[in-house]
């Protein structure tokens, strides 16, 4: 897929990502020079848009984007755009300069190209320097080099990323307003205190922009609906844990299922995994382990990585009179970081169908899948 | 003079002196006519010109004027290609210093001569030197053989082609005179006996002994003697 | 044929000492044009491999044309759609308290390894908590430097270790691989930024670079953009004279070569004449005759080339060093590391070994046709040399000098044209060597009568009988010497102009931070200008750039200051052209000027850091600093084009009739040491630059003495052929009456008498030589005027070297004399 220098120019990136996780699951709850990062151990007050902005106070934050788009012509595509904080230090060493470190920003962007089964993905780093990455306080403004995520006074995300003939430029605009996940927005990944992290979404977004893949010669208009996930924390995973799965669905109905199952290695699920159901008019519901089932009906090996991914589910949520199976739309939606670190997961896009409430209704969004080439608990 | 055949015929033959120091010409209209088999001694003082025309008849130089003929050929319309044939095939060289090669064996010095004339054969010459009462001698090198003993292997390089012509400049210059009259018994012994032509150039007058003819060379012309009986050695 | 063959070759093991003889003096020969070229090849490999490590996978670079650049430049080009990666670099030198420069690179290494392997490798050895302790160390510590296998060995560092330096220490937290030879450390550049000082300035981004075309378009006023096919066309371009000369240097060995094979080839023909006569007489074409002088002369000449093949490998290694040293201190870092051993050395030496014998044995075999038989057959071994021979050889002499006239003529044309000139003039001297020994045996005769009696005269009588041999040997020292001399003379020419320009151009009394890559702060200069009693200060600040494609440099300097103060050697303009320079026109150095064609009046076009900007040329001067070329201008004007204020030295002068001098000096000096920067007085600045004169002629100084001692085996050769054939004469000398210590006189005199022939050959023809090295090999190589200037010591070097390879070359006969003489007797043959 690459040239042989761009693959050893990745080892570098996944030496910065497996210092970063290994802090992150090993768990300093320290900074590297011993001072303390806020835990997310409390509920806390929300302000919005103030709260789309950056909180540099926690060690790790997140802006994530997936959405799936399609063409004029009904060519089905999936995006994925996320934006990472990592912050090394509370406090800048020196001031002055604008290359002291106090956080590092990492980016990946990858888009599916349903009709030609294409996957294409790339990731970056940097510190702030001088205007080269950055998350604003305040508002969403965030920037990795010439990736960015900005939201516009009248609430308006756009999107912009480009890369090696990946393009992405989109604008959404939310149609429900931010849910809070967990309780009041700490969402909780462990029995253990501080095992825990504040999180939000935008479960719904309409998205309307364009879009080009290597190989197209022009970009393409499309249009669809986004998923934005935000959130932060200090927290860690423990060393049972070997990983995750994630899922966030829109149903035609109206209604939108967030998922969030952390595994042990055990093969057991975390007690603490839990979803949120959001309904047609914004209100949402916290669902804890024992109000979903989920089948997994079939799997995809990965030839590069021996990884044995789930392939298909079947999901219920029976409160809810939820029913549905999705699959993905390409098999191999699978980020290999590097050899080096082993950070390896599965994102992709993925559509299928089932009932709500009585009633046939289609359904599509993200899943995203950790932990299964070479589990993270266990690397540290 | 013999009723044998001509080999041996020059015709007017002119040559300039080339050496400083020297003006005028070395030889003056020299006329020749020696026949085959004959053994014809050259007398002349140093300076006299008998080396050029030794060394004309070899084709080794060529004349200002006149002409050469070797067994009926013209020397003059050979090429240098045609007298170094002549002189590898038709003509034997005794010369006063020897003339050996140093770093060859007296072997290797009278082999030359055969593998020269195409037909190298080692058995023939140490028969050569057999021939010439060196047997057992073959493998010493110029240096260590007496005077005499250098002599005998030219002798046998010379013979040892057959050659109808044997050229000799002074053969026993160089040896004391006993030694030397063994050297021309022996040179002239072996030519009669392979009926081959020997002209040698000579202040020795015991030559005179062993020649058919006697030519005196003064100034640059010939003159035929009857003996030696007079001349200045 | 085989028994010609054979009796050729018994000669050489026969006579070992002198087939030993002549096969050293081939051997190096080819030694030193193979060891020249292998260190030139791999001063060039190393450079090329050095760029292509450095460069990684950029494509371009942008930089300011002067100066650092702003980061802020870096979010711009961030956002440029054809820029796909892009990394800051900052790219200086580090003096270690030991004296060593070392380059050290300030690199992000997030936005790096998409450039460049180097940083990208650093972090694939992960896995290990140390690495990542490593990393952030790297990050957060300002002193945390990364240094290269080469350093680490060389000053004995690991991780962990303490590197001090004239700007602050520095922690050693890895050591990395590194393919190319160059010491070199990295530092993250934010840390950079706060070691040398350069807050807010990067000098420079490396690109990778979609659209070039798009690209420049939009950033190419204010910016010089590179190529990397431009940067290493500059970089080999900066070398491009100095290149030239090693190349010539190792022709120049080669050429000494081939005449010892000629001298080797030319004694085989003489002393062979007589075999020669005996083979043509008993019936062996001159065919085959010549054919097997080819085959000895072509056996002395492969294993020679053999031998000195694998020589040439091993001189090589040493001659790597000097020139990677030499390159270092006048361009840019190299350390060429020496060319592993490869079978074509062996390959190579043989084949020059055989063209050279080849090509040097052509006028021996030539005059092989001449050999007369019959005048070899009567005993006549020694060749006196007909007048007519010699106004035969004198008129090649006199076409060969000619034909190096109309070279110097059109030497304008290309470099090669007046090095082939300088070969054609040697070549042409040489012929005469015969001439000028006929001309002065009388004089010598008398001379060595004198000196040493009847052996004496003798001795010169035999130099003249033996003409044919002992001219060539003659023309081969005299080469050598007259190189030797010509050399020598350049070289104190050269420095002695260099005093000069010294003497007017750099009259300061103090000069702070000549050292490359430690920059004047601009408070210093400030707080230096408070200072009572300082009659001026110059503030310089030199910067390369590319003019008309080829490199030049931009100096700024203080107009005022240097009028007063200097006094500058001017080509074109005077003092006067001053005045101009304060009002913003340049003045230009004559390297400049000759070479892109351009004087007084001219109009010059200059990229800045506002777009293209015309200057006019006020005057020309000589200048030394660089022979690419410099551009002088006022510092106002440098600042109104280039906005770049970095100030690379300053230099202090103070009126001449001022007491205080000596306490003003102490003064800036005391206010130089609290800012931590080096200082000199003008002497020792004048004396390093000396010093640094001295150390770039250092290969041309080896080259020198091995020229030296190629010829002196073709001297010692001579010798040994003449003695070795004349073993007969010493028959008669003994029954004549003469001792053992009157022939190892002759046999010395004859020596000394070749070696003075050939010296006073050589005071004239090297003489001539050093003009044309600097009247025309110099000045197209380097476009500068070198006055010549006379010095007597290459005369009494070069002198004492022909002294004494003459005496060494008759060492080995005379122990033979003394040997073997008392037992010689005549000897019939």
């Amino acid at each position: 897929m690459t040239t042989r220098p761009a693959l050893l120019l990745r080892a570098l990136a996944g030496l910065i990502v497996l210092v970063l996780l290994w802090s992150l699951f090993a768990g300093l709850p320290r900074d590297l020079f011993g001072q303390g990062w806020r835990q997310a151990e409390a509920t806390r007050q929300w302000s919005f848009p103030r709260d789309h902005g950056s909180h540099p106070e926690y060690r790790t934050e997140w802006w994530y984007f997936t959405g799936n788009l399609a063409d004029s012509e009904g060519k089905r595509y999936g995006y994925q755009l996320t934006f990472f904080r990592y912050g090394l230090a509370l406090e800048a060493q020196d001031p002055s300069s604008s290359w002291s470190v106090r956080d590092v920003y990492l980016a990946h962007f990858a888009i599916t190209d349903a009709s030609r089964g294409g996957f294409h993905w790339r990731d970056r780093a940097s510190r702030k320097g001088p205007g080269l990455a950055g998350a604003a306080t305040g508002t969403m403004d965030i920037h990795v080099l010439n990736w960015s995520a900005r939201m516009k006074d009248d609430g308006r995300i756009t999107l912009k990323a480009a890369q090696d003939g990946m393009e992405l430029d989109l604008n959404l605009t939310p149609a429900k307003p931010p849910v809070l996940h967990g309780r009041q927005g700490l969402s909780r990944k462990g029995p253990r205190p501080g095992q825990a992290s504040h999180y939000y979404s935008f479960t719904d977004l309409t998205a309307r922009g364009t879009l080009r893949v290597p190989g197209m010669k022009d970009p393409v208009a499309v249009k669809g609906t986004s998923w934005f996930d935000q959130e932060f924390g200090s927290n860690q995973l423990s060393q049972e844990q070997a990983g995750w799965d994630w899922f966030a669905l829109h149903l035609s109905d109206g209604r939108d299922l967030m998922i969030y199952y952390l595994r042990r290695k055990d093969g057991t699920f975390e007690r603490e995994s839990s979803g949120t159901l959001v309904e047609r008019d914004g209100t949402s519901r916290h669902l804890a382990l024992g109000d979903i089932e989920t089948e997994v009906l079939s799997h995809w090996k990965s030839a590069k990585t021996a990884g044995r991914y789930p392939a298909a589910w079947r999901i219920r949520v029976p409160a809810a009179a939820i029913d549905v199976t999705v699959r993905p739309l390409v098999a191999d939606q699978e980020l290999v970081t590097t050899a080096s670190t082993g950070i390896t997961y599965w994102e992709g896009a993925v559509d299928g169908r089932g009932t709500s409430g009585e009633k046939e209704v289609s359904a599509e969004g993200y899943v995203e899948l950790t932990g299964y080439a070479g589990s993270l608990g266990g690397k540290f | 003079m013999s009723m044998t055949s001509t080999i041996i015929r020059t015709h007017d033959l002119w040559k300039q002196y080339e050496t400083e120091g020297h003006d005028g010409m070395a030889l003056r209209g020299v006329d020749l006519d020696i026949g085959k088999g004959q053994i014809v001694v050259l007398f002349g003082k140093s300076g006299s010109g008998k080396t050029t025309l030794l060394n004309l008849l070899a084709g080794l130089d060529e004349p200002t004027r006149g002409r050469i003929e070797i067994d009926n050929g013209d020397l003059g319309t050979l090429g240098e290609k045609g007298r170094t044939l002549l002189r590898r095939h038709k003509l034997g060289f005794v010369f006063q210093f020897f003339n050996l090669l140093p770093t060859l064996t007296a072997e290797e010095n009278v082999l030359l001569s055969l593998e020269l004339a195409g037909r190298p054969d080692e058995g023939l010459a140490r028969e050569s030197l057999e021939l010439v009462g060196l047997a057992g001698k073959e493998r010493r090198f110029p240096h260590e053989l007496s005077g005499g003993e250098q002599q005998r292997v030219a002798i046998a390089r010379a013979l040892v082609k057959r050659p109808p012509i044997i050229l000799a400049d002074e053969p026993t210059g160089n040896l004391d005179s006993a030694t030397g009259a063994q050297i021309l018994a022996l040179l002239t012994g072996r030519c009669r006996e392979a009926g081959t032509t020997l002209i040698m150039v000579s202040h020795a007058l015991n030559t005179c002994e062993y020649a058919d003819r006697v030519l005196r060379m003064t100034d640059g012309r010939i003159f035929e003697e009857i003996s030696c009986e007079g001349l200045a050695p | 044929m085989r028994s010609v063959i054979r009796s050729f070759l018994r000669y050489l093991a026969r006579r070992k000492s002198l087939s030993i003889l002549q096969l050293l003096g081939i051997a190096l020969g080819v030694a030193a044009a193979v060891g020249m070229m292998l260190a030139s090849r791999s001063a060039l490999e190393s450079l090329g491999s050095a760029v292509d490590f450095l460069k990684g996978g950029t494509t371009h670079t942008i930089a300011r044309p002067a100066g650092p650049m702003e980061e802020t430049v870096l979010a711009g080009i961030m956002r440029d759609p054809a820029v796909r990666y892009f990394a800051p670099v900052i790219d200086r030198k580090v003096r270690l308290t030991g004296g060593q420069q070392i380059r050290m690179l300030g690199l992000d290494p997030f936005l790096d390894r998409n450039v460049r392997s180097i940083t990208a490798r650093i972090g694939a050895s992960a896995g290990d908590g140390r690495t990542g302790e490593a990393f952030s160390s790297f990050l957060f510590d300002p002193g945390a430097v990364l240094v290269d296998e080469n350093m680490a060995r060389g000053l004995n560092l690991s991780a962990g270790s303490a590197i001090a330096t004239l700007q602050g220490p520095l922690n050693v937290v890895h050591v990395f691989s590194n393919p190319s030879g160059e010491p070199l450390m990295i530092i993250d550049v934010g840390h950079a930024q706060k070691f040398f000082r350069m807050r807010g300035y990067v000098d420079r981004a490396d690109l990778v670079v979609t659209d070039e075309e798009a690209f420049r378009q939009r950033w190419a006023t204010g910016f010089t953009i590179e190529s990397n096919t431009q940067k290493a066309r500059n970089l080999s371009a900066l070398l491009g004279a100095f290149k030239l000369n090693l190349e010539a240097l190792s022709l120049f060995a080669l050429f000494v070569g081939i005449f010892l094979i000629y001298n080797t080839a030319m004694f085989a023909v003489v002393s062979r004449r007589r075999d020669a006569g005996i083979f043509l007489a008993i019936g062996a074409s001159r065919g085959q005759v010549a054919g097997a002088f080819l085959v000895e002369v072509l056996i002395l000449g492969v294993a020679g080339g053999a031998l000195g093949g694998v020589l040439g490998y091993f001189l090589s290694k040493f001659l790597v060093e000097i020139v990677g040293g030499t390159i270092s201190t006048l361009y840019f870092f190299l350390r060429p590391s020496a060319l592993p051993w490869s079978s074509w050395n062996l390959a190579g030496g043989v084949f020059l070994g055989s063209a050279a014998s080849i090509v040097g044995s052509l006028p021996p075999l030539l005059e092989l046709r001449r050999v007369r038989p019959v005048h070899v057959l009567r005993g006549r071994t020694a060749t006196r040399g007909t007048s007519k021979r010699m106004r035969t050889i004198a008129l090649f002499g006199t076409a060969c000098l000619a034909l190096a006239l109309v070279l110097f003529g059109l030497s304008f044309l290309h470099a090669y044209v007046g090095f082939a000139g300088a070969f054609a003039f040697l070549l042409g001297a040489s012929f005469f060597a015969g001439f000028v020994i006929i001309v002065a045996t009388p004089g010598m005769k008398r001379l060595f009568s004198r000196v040493m009696g009847l052996a004496g005269r003798i001795a010169i009588g035999n130099i003249r009988e033996n003409l044919g041999r002992t001219s060539v040997a003659v023309a081969a020292f005299m080469i050598a010497l007259s190189m030797s001399i010509g050399l020598g003379s350049m070289i104190d020419s050269f420095r002695r102009s260099l005093v000069w320009w010294m003497d007017s151009q750099l009259r300061g009394d103090l000069y702070i931070s000549t050292k490359a890559d430690v920059n004047v702060p601009e408070e210093l200069y400030e707080e230096l200008k408070t200072v009572p009693g300082i009659g001026g200060i110059d503030v310089f600040r030199n910067v390369p750039i590319t003019f008309r494609g080829r490199p030049a440099s931009i100096t700024s300097i203080d107009a005022s200051v240097l009028e007063r103060y200097d006094r500058f050697g001017w080509l074109e303009g005077g003092d006067g052209s001053w005045e101009r320079v304060k009002r913003g026109d340049v003045i230009v150095s004559e390297s400049f000027s000759r070479r892109f064609k351009v004087g007084t009046g001219s109009r010059i076009t200059i990229e800045t850091a506002r777009g293209p900007a015309e200057l006019l040329v006020a005057g020309v001067y000589y200048d030394y600093a660089s022979e690419h070329g410099v551009v002088m201008m006022d510092r106002s004007v440098y600042l109104r084009l280039f906005r770049d204020r970095t100030i690379n030295s300053l230099g202090i002068f103070i009126d001449e009739g001022n007491q205080d001098r000596a306490k003003i000096i102490e003064e800036v000096k005391r206010r130089a040491r609290s800012f931590g920067l080096p200082f000199a007085t003008r002497e020792e600045f004048h004396g390093r630059i000396l010093d640094i004169f001295d150390s770039t002629f250092a290969v041309t100084r080896s080259m020198r003495v091995l020229a030296v001692i190629v010829a002196f085996f073709g001297i010692a050769g001579a010798l040994m052929t003449l003695f070795v054939e004349r073993q007969k004469e010493f028959g008669v000398y003994r029954a004549l009456g003469f001792t053992t210590g009157d022939v190892a006189r002759m046999t010395v005199a004859e020596s000394l008498g070749l070696g003075l022939i050939s010296f006073l050959m050589s005071a004239v023809v090297g003489t001539v030589f050093a003009l044309i090295l600097i009247k025309v090999i110099n000045l197209q190589s380097f476009n500068w005027t070198i006055f010549y200037h006379f010095t007597a010591r290459p005369y009494v070097v070069t002198g004492l070297t022909a002294l004494a390879a003459s005496l060494a070359a008759c060492a080995y006969p005379v122990w033979s004399v003394v040997r073997k003489y008392p037992v010689m007797q005549i000897r019939e043959e």
